[in-house]
C-alpha cells in the first residue's frame, strides 16, 4: 500500500519543518525572512497534495507575497541583525 | 551552525519515523476505504443543507458559504480591524503630511534597472489577469475574493519594489483613493449581507433569496476589492521611510 502522494507529501513537510527550524535559529533577520518563505512554499505544496486548492491561492500569496513584503518594511524600520541571547 | 544542522537532521528523522508510523504501521487506527460518517454528511449535504444553499456548483465554495458563511464574514471584519489599527497608529496630521511630502521630494532619485521594469510591466500584467479570474470566478472554481485580493496585493507590491512607492501615487493610487475604494469593497459586502433582510424579509447573509449567484458573486467582487485595497493602504503607509517619519515626528524641520 504505498502511495506515491503520501511520500512526497512526507518528504515536502519534513523540508518544510527543517527550514522553518533555520529560520528561528538565522540572526540575520533578512536571511531567516528568505528561509520562512521557502518554508512557506513547501507548506503550500503540502496544502496542494492534500487537496486544498484554495488554500494554496491564498497562502502562496500571502506567505511568499505580502508576509515577506511586510516584515522587510518593518526589519527596514529596525535593525538587520539580532543581536544579544 | 553544525549542531544546527544536527539538530535540523534529527528532527527530520523524527518526523520520517512519525510518518511512517502513522501511514504505514497505522498505529492511530486512521485511514482505510470506510466513509466516516461525517465525511459522509458532507458528501449529500455539501451542495444544499435544509434548503439554504448559496448555489455554487463547486464544493469548496459550496462548504464554505454553507457552512462557514459568518466565519468569513467576521474575518473580513478581523482584517478591517487590522488595517484600521495599522492606519491609526502611522496616522499623521495633515501638516505632517505636507512636510513628508517635502521631505520625499528631497530624496535621491533612484531607479532600477530597465530589464527589471520592462519585466515587471509584464509580471504585473499576468498577475492582474490571473487574480481576477481567481476572484470573479470565486463562485466556479476553489478560489474567490480573499485569495484573488491576496494575488493582487502582490502585483502591487511589485511595482512597489521594482518602481517606486511615487510611481505608485503618479498614478492615482494615493492613501485616500486606497481607503476610500477599501470602504467600496465593505460597503458592497455589507449591502449584500444586509440586502436579504431589508429586500426579501429574509435573516442576514441568507444569500440564497437574491436571485441566481449575485449574492455569491456580489460578495466575491466585494472581498477582491477590500484585500486588494486594504493591503495596499498598509504597504503606502508603512512605506514612508523611516527617517522622514521620525523627523516629521520629532518636528526638526530646518530649510
Amino acid at each position: 500500500m504505498i502511495e506515491l502522494h503520501l511520500i512526497i507529501l512526507a518528504i515536502v513537510v519534513s523540508f518544510g519543518f527543517v527550514f522553518s527550524y533555520l529560520a528561528m535559529k538565522e540572526h540575520d533577520l533578512l536571511k531567516a525572512l528568505a528561509l520562512s518563505s521557502v518554508q512557506s512554499t513547501f507548506f503550500a505544496l503540502g496544502f496542494y497534495i492534500l487537496a486544498a486548492p484554495d488554500i494554496v491561492l491564498a497562502y502562496l500569496a500571502i506567505a511568499v507575497g505580502a508576509y515577506t513584503a511586510l516584515v522587510i518594511l518593518a526589519i527596514s524600520k529596525t535593525e538587520r541583525y539580532e543581536v544579544g541571547e | 551552525m553544525k549542531r544546527d544542522v544536527i539538530v535540523a537532521v534529527s528532527f527530520l528523522l523524527a518526523f520520517l519515523f512519525m510518518a511512517y508510523a502513522l501511514v504505514y504501521a497505522n498505529v492511530l487506527g486512521l485511514g482505510g476505504a470506510e466513509l466516516r460518517p461525517l465525511g459522509e454528511f458532507y458528501l449529500s449535504h455539501s451542495f444544499a443543507h435544509e434548503g439554504l444553499t448559496s448555489h455554487s456548483p463547486e464544493v469548496v465554495t459550496a462548504i464554505v458559504w454553507n457552512y462557514r458563511g459568518f466565519d468569513t464574514l467576521f474575518e473580513t471584519f478581523v482584517f478591517f480591524l487590522a488595517i484600521m489599527g495599522a492606519f491609526s497608529v502611522l496616522r499623521l496630521t495633515d501638516e505632517q503630511e505636507k512636510l513628508v511630502k517635502e521631505l520625499e521630494a528631497r530624496e535621491p532619485h533612484r531607479q532600477m534597472d530597465l530589464i527589471v521594469r520592462a519585466i515587471t510591466k509584464l509580471v504585473v500584467i499576468m498577475i492582474v489577469a490571473i487574480s481576477a479570474s481567481i476572484a470573479l470566478h470565486g463562485h466556479l472554481t476553489p478560489g474567490g475574493g480573499f485569495q484573488g485580493g491576496s494575488a493582487m496585493a502582490v502585483a502591487s507590491l511589485l511595482l512597489f519594489a521594482a518602481f517606486s512607492k511615487f510611481t505608485l501615487e503618479r498614478k492615482g493610487l494615493t492613501v485616500k483613493h486606497t481607503v476610500s475604494a477599501y470602504a467600496l469593497g465593505l460597503a458592497l459586502i455589507l449591502a449584500t449581507v444586509l440586502a436579504p433582510v431589508f429586500l426579501y424579509g429574509g435573516k442576514v447573509l441568507e444569500i440564497n433569496l437574491l436571485p441566481g449567484e449575485m449574492g455569491l458573486f456580489n460578495l466575491d467582487v466585494g472581498e477582491y476589492l477590500a484585500v486588494t485595497f486594504g493591503f495596499l493602504t498598509v504597504f503606502l503607509v508603512l512605506g514612508v521611510s523611516e527617517w522622514i517619519f521620525k523627523t516629521v515626528l520629532r518636528g526638526e524641520v530646518n530649510d
